[in-house]
């Protein structure tokens, strides 16, 4: 029994490893790899549509990504797709899975097995209305006051002059 | 609104006309038209209540007040950012793996466990957050309820009308019976595909003018459309939602054409959001360890993103 937490401490770092490891995602559309997060930085390499990158990081409507050249730049956001995480309910490890300690996975990710708390259409249709967890919910509630310093502390900057975004076809 | 009150007295006549012989078509004209006037805050809020009853019947709030108190004030400074800041606006965190969000009328505005496991920044948080605020702010799911609850007045009003007079003094009950069977239709077939991308483009405007950096929700929408769509996870989102993948074309153009990159360098609050998650897992994981084996539940969890 004494080997558990050495057993758990290696899990967790092979999941912390497996975390560490990057996002697969490939082009939807060819296009340039610039140098930096903006249209109007110089070209690093064309990129054709289906082309396999890795992803390392995200700014505003841009992902700091790898080519399998080893190439470094950046790429429009919705120019990629993240590899899909696979079929049925078994999910890839993650950042956050690496830290949650499920007993059973390790690298692989957790599965979803049983005790799942789930929450489907059938469960709202049939649900029995919870008027008191409704009121439950002002020990909860934020004073303007108490957001406004909430927003000063990271801190943000309103930017009331942005306007609203009218439809556009795509 | 008077085409509206006149399809309806149409509708009565043709399913009540047999039973209103001697009931007065003056008092008849008022309930139909008292039925069909647009809420006043104080009804907004009392059916949003109603609403919110029920989605938090079907799944309850968790017990982790520094996330839920977190929630709040991302979400009420995204809120102060809108046409609407003065509502008594609440947020939590309710108790489900699956992945979705939720708002009803008056302020309320709910997201499952299993859809901030799958965020990586409070920037995100802010954007799907600033959807939900937009479904309330444009009163998406008030108006859906109205019309849902008045239909079914309606279909009754005739018999109701015929039968007795005085009818006109329980409207406001009645129809406030009608919000929590409405409400679980409307929450598990969703609204048009129309309002959820009016509430996409507007969400990401409340969050940019919240100071932060308004492609969080894109970035989400772009995890969740590598989620498989037949996955129990997905089931609720995919039931009530357009697809991520179409969420994220029409979101895109609309956010190039109107120019929001030169505010992608904003605020992506990751350490703050991190942190906050963290102390989720660390709480959970000590429930898991005083848990019995056999009752550890596995989660469904995100796949990583940078």
């Amino acid at each position: 029994m004494s080997r558990w937490p050495g057993l758990c401490a290696i899990l967790l770092v092979l999941g912390a490893v497996h975390a560490a490891a990057v996002s697969t995602a490939q082009t939807v559309v060819a296009g340039n790899l610039n140098s930096s997060p903006n249209s109007d930085a110089s070209v690093v390499a064309a990129v054709p549509n289906a082309t396999a990158v890795t992803v390392i990081r995200r700014q505003g409507g841009w992902y700091h990504v790898r080519l399998a050249s080893g190439q470094e730049g950046w790429l429009p956001m919705t120019s990629i797709r993240y590899n899909s995480s696979g079929k049925g309910s078994v999910v890839p490890g993650t950042d956050w899975s690496s830290l949650f300690q499920s007993g059973r996975s390790g690298s692989s990710g957790a599965t979803a097995t049983t005790g799942v708390r789930g929450l489907n259409t059938g469960d709202i249709a049939n649900a029995t209305p919870d008027p008191q967890a409704v009121v439950d919910l002002d020990q909860w509630q934020s004073k303007p006051g108490q957001a406004k310093d909430f927003a000063a502390a990271l801190p943000l900057t309103a930017a009331p002059q942005i306007g609203y975004l009218p439809q556009v076809k795509p | 609104m008077k085409s509206r009150i006149a399809a309806a007295l149409l509708g009565l006549t043709l399913l009540g006309l047999p039973l209103l012989a001697g009931a007065d078509l003056g008092d008849l004209f008022s309930t139909i038209k008292q039925a069909f006037k647009p809420a006043d805050l104080d009804t907004e809020i009392a059916i949003g209540h109603d609403a919110a009853a029920t989605l938090l019947g079907a799944s309850k709030p968790i017990n982790e007040a520094a996330v839920q108190d977190y929630v709040n004030k991302v979400g009420l400074w995204v809120a102060l950012q809108s046409d609407r800041p003065d509502l008594p606006w609440h947020f939590a965190v309710v108790d489900s793996d699956d992945i979705d969000a939720f708002a009803a009328p008056g302020g309320f505005v709910f997201l499952t466990r299993g859809l901030l496991l799958h965020m990586h920044s409070e920037a995100e948080l802010a954007g799907v957050l600033g959807h939900e605020i937009s479904h309330v702010v444009l009163k998406h799911h008030l108006k859906a309820l109205q019309t849902a609850a008045r239909l079914d007045l309606v279909s009754q009003g005739a018999q109701a009308v015929a039968q007795e007079k005085g009818y006109n003094s329980d409207l406001d009950n009645q129809l406030m019976d009608k919000v929590s069977s409405a409400s679980r239709t409307l929450y598990s077939k969703g609204l048009d595909k129309g309002d959820e991308l009016d509430a996409d483009r507007m969400g990401v405007v409340l969050a940019a003018r919240a100071g932060y950096d308004p492609y969080g929700l894109l970035a989400v929408l772009q995890t969740l459309a590598a989620v498989d769509p037949h996955s129990s996870s997905m089931q609720l989102l995919m039931a009530t939602h357009p697809a991520p993948e179409d969420r994220i074309i029409a979101l895109s153009a609309a956010m190039d054409a109107g120019k929001l990159e030169q505010f992608g360098m904003q605020a992506e609050g990751q350490e703050r959001f991190e942190g906050v998650i963290k102390e989720l897992i660390a709480d959970t994981n000590k429930e898991k360890a005083s848990a019995k084996p056999e009752a550890i539940s596995q989660r469904i969890l995100p796949a990583a993103r940078p």
